[in-house]
């Protein structure tokens, strides 16, 4: 009995599938828990969405772990490294711009600088005074060197990637390397045990697969959480209005050109376009409200974007793949003996990069809380919905938070964004605590937070938000002073240090190409 | 700046090469790249170890000089105060280069080019390249035998770092170095071969690393460790 393999059975591939499949699979592995036999049943019919191309820093720790070689990764992907995002035109709509970097201010376990920030705010931006990021992602430079090892850097990075890549350079490591099983056949229907547990789920070519956990991978369709199980969706919409997305991709005008090593997110009438460089291409979209701007007026702002970039003429040109989704999350993300993992468990516009990241996380937790009987299943569940529901109320938080300050002379969209029923109580609550004090630890509590406060650093002061630190939390604070102004003279340092010894993101990438990076 | 031609017994016949060992000279450096086959030689004198290219991130095997950049503890008055001079030191101002083969359309072929800018270079004394009537002389003969050596030398030493790493041993130390001065110093960014598991290599790898010419300066390199001590000997004897 105890050495019985458990069976895990993911029913859809994509990034979500594959990226779960390897987790599981690695986990299981290593540890030495009990082997679990990870079985992923795909459908040849079924296309991938395939619009999530950016990733945040704990993929490479995710990577690392399944044993991927991040050589390997950056040459079949069409990777190229990301350092953050940089918001174009949201505060006033006019030329204003400010970054998200994925490092944190120097020395954040000890010391906070927005309050010493606050005095000297119009001479430098907040990412500038904290990080060196924002500068090299100016020069577009990468935020390590060839000679760096394999997932070390020099500055905090993630990815961009090829979604379509990406789903198969992972589904021939996992059948390969990690000895997952791969059935390539459509799910027609769910037998359920008396307990409503599914017990098996049966291929159109009436193969039967039973397991003890299942995971909805299938995107949209959600075919085991909400045709099976009937979990409906929490609405976000009231917060986050965007239900839509026009998507394409662009040329570069020649193989040399600069590839960014941030996302590019520019604020539009009724949205804003992503951008993101690979090596061969830039994917690039707009993500809007149909309340607000129809698809004939949206795509015509898509086009207006990429008049500068590509030309006129290759700009009318495109023909973007059209979307449409439901901002939300799911009531349950795991009932019974079923997960939800990917699109099938809530989506929201990728305003920062959440999809795969989310995708990481849950497949840890139940890789991590795998029940090991039947009586730790329900426990499991609870522990697991708890933790996501929270994750995706912070989420709806911190995205608001993009909208809720800006300055934009307009009565529709960005207005709407600003009136206060549009606001989720929680984040009105702390806006109104950072009038006075600077996000800090204490706004988020838990160790393993998707946003640390310094995100909300970053985000609050990037828009021009002001925190008055009142006089009497100043008082007796003269040390803290002189320690804040050595941090942002070292700042200083360390940024013109990096900006002569980065290569450019290009230049990067094609040595990665060219001499591979050196494991150790 | 270096300046690299072609070596031409016409254009160059007059030019003569001062073949001693001074910071004028340009050998003040602490460090230069070396070669497996020149291992036996090199650990006599230098510690031995292996850095990063910075342009590739790819490993090679370097003897060590000195603490600093540009601190070559080896040189005094008498020139370079070790027996063996490691091959990229004595190819100064030589360096093999390579020139399209007419008679072989699509190949190249290796010429010996000379520094012209080199502070060796010159035409009131040192070694003659070429005899009067035209033909090399024993030095230049010298000269192009330790730049062929080098050239080979290459793909044996890329093909010896791959396999130290496919067997995962090669490891990152970092030296603290404490002179009598009361300074210390910090060696990083080197790696050196593990002992250890290079011991536990399997019967069958050890034969190979044999027979591709691994294993002894595998143990070349360990052995090299010893000169540490004689390099910090003479850093402070250079200080006192």
């Amino acid at each position: 009995m105890a050495h019985k393999r458990k069976k895990v059975v993911i029913v859809g591939g994509g990034t979500a599938g594959w990226l779960a499949a390897g987790i599981l699979a690695t986990r299981f592995e290593s540890d030495g828990v009990g082997a679990l036999q990870v079985t992923l049943i795909e459908s040849p019919d079924v296309q991938t969405i395939g619009v999530g191309e950016g990733t945040w820093p704990s993929m490479r720790s995710t990577l690392q772990g399944m044993g991927i070689s991040e050589t390997d990764f950056i040459r079949e992907c069409d990777v190229s490294l990301k350092q953050g995002s940089r918001f174009n035109n949201w505060v006033t709509g006019e030329s204003d711009y400010y970054y998200h970097p994925y490092s944190l201010p120097s020395s954040y376990s000890d010391v906070n600088l927005a309050p010493h920030w606050q005095a000297v705010r119009d001479q430098v931006s907040f990412a500038d005074a904290v990080s060196q990021q924002g500068k090299l992602c100016d020069h577009g430079l990468a935020p390590k060197q060839i000679s760096t090892p394999e997932y070390a850097f020099g500055v905090n990075y993630g990815y961009h990637l090829d979604a379509a890549k990406f789903a198969q350079f992972l589904k021939n490591y996992c059948t390969n390397e990690l000895g997952v099983g791969h059935v390539e056949a459509h799910v027609r229907s769910v037998s359920s045990m008396e307990n409503g547990d599914i017990k098996a789920v049966v291929t159109d070519t009436d193969e039967s697969y039973d397991a003890e956990l299942f995971i909805d991978c299938t995107g949209f369709a959600s075919v085991l959480i909400e045709k099976h199980y009937g979990i409906s969706l929490n609405s976000i919409k009231q917060y986050l209005f965007n239900d839509s997305a026009l998507a394409t991709q662009v040329s570069y005008e020649t193989e040399h050109d600069p590839i960014a090593s941030h996302t590019l997110s520019t604020a539009q009438s009724s949205g804003w376009v992503w951008d993101i460089g690979l090596p061969t291409r830039r994917g690039v979209g707009y993500v809007y409200s149909r309340d607000h701007v129809s698809d004939a007026e949206a795509e015509n702002e898509l086009v207006q974007y990429l008049v500068p970039i590509v030309g006129r003429k290759a700009a009318t040109e495109i023909d973007p793949r059209k979307l449409r989704f439901s901002p939300g999350y799911r009531q349950e993300f795991w009932h019974k003996n079923c997960v939800a993992i990917g699109l099938s468990a809530g989506f929201v516009e990728p305003l920062e990069a959440t999809a795969i990241a989310l995708v990481e996380l849950s497949a840890k937790m139940v890789a991590e809380q795998f029940p090991e009987n039947p009586a730790e299943m329900a426990i499991a569940a609870n522990k697991f919905n708890q933790k996501f529901t929270y994750r995706w109320s912070k989420i709806v938080d911190f995205l608001k938070l993009h909208y809720v300050l800006n300055q934009q002379d307009d009565d529709g969209y960005w207005q709407q964004h600003r009136q206060i029923d549009t606001v989720p109580e929680s984040l009105q609550e702390s806006l109104t605590r950072w009038r006075s004090k600077a996000p800090w630890h204490l706004d988020t509590p838990y160790i393993d937070e998707m946003f640390p406060s310094a995100s909300y650093q970053y985000v609050l002061y990037g828009m021009g938000f002001s925190t008055n630190v009142s006089e009497l939390a100043l008082r007796g604070r003269a040390q803290a002073q002189e320690r804040a102004n050595q941090l942002f003279h070292e700042n200083i340092q360390r940024t013109k240090q990096l900006l002569s010894s980065m290569p450019r993101n290009r230049e990067f990438i094609e040595k990665v190409h060219e001499f591979g990076l050196p494991k150790i | 700046m270096t300046n690299y031609v072609m070596l031409n017994n016409d254009e160059h016949k007059d030019l003569r090469i001062n073949t001693s060992h001074s910071i004028e000279m340009g050998d003040g450096v602490n460090f230069a790249m070396t070669f497996p086959f020149e291992f036996r030689n090199a650990q006599a004198h230098y510690p031995i170890f292996f850095q990063k290219n910075t342009e590739t991130g790819r490993f090679y095997p370097v003897a060590l000089f000195g603490f600093e950049p540009n601190e070559n503890l080896f040189l005094n008055d008498q020139g370079w105060g070790a027996a063996y001079i490691p091959a990229m030191i004595r190819r100064q101002p030589f360096l093999i280069g390579f020139q399209a083969d007419e008679s072989e359309p699509g190949t190249k072929k290796a010429v010996v080019t000379i520094d012209i800018d080199n502070p060796r270079v010159g035409k009131e004394s040192g070694e003659a390249m070429f005899m009067d009537h035209g033909g090399t002389s024993e030095y230049l003969q010298e000269v192009t035998q330790n730049l062929e050596l080098i050239h080979q030398a290459h793909e044996h030493s890329d093909n010896y770092i791959s396999t130290l790493l496919e067997n995962d041993l090669l490891e990152q130390f970092s030296l603290n170095i404490d002179l009598e001065d009361g300074s210390a110093h910090q060696l990083l960014g080197f790696y050196t071969i593990n002992e250890e598991r290079l011991q536990k290599l399997s019967a069958e790898v050890l034969a190979s690393f044999n027979d591709q010419g691994f294993l002894m300066p595998s143990y070349m390199v360990l052995a090299s460790h010893s000169c540490l001590r004689g390099l910090v000997d003479l850093k402070n004897q250079s200080l006192r």
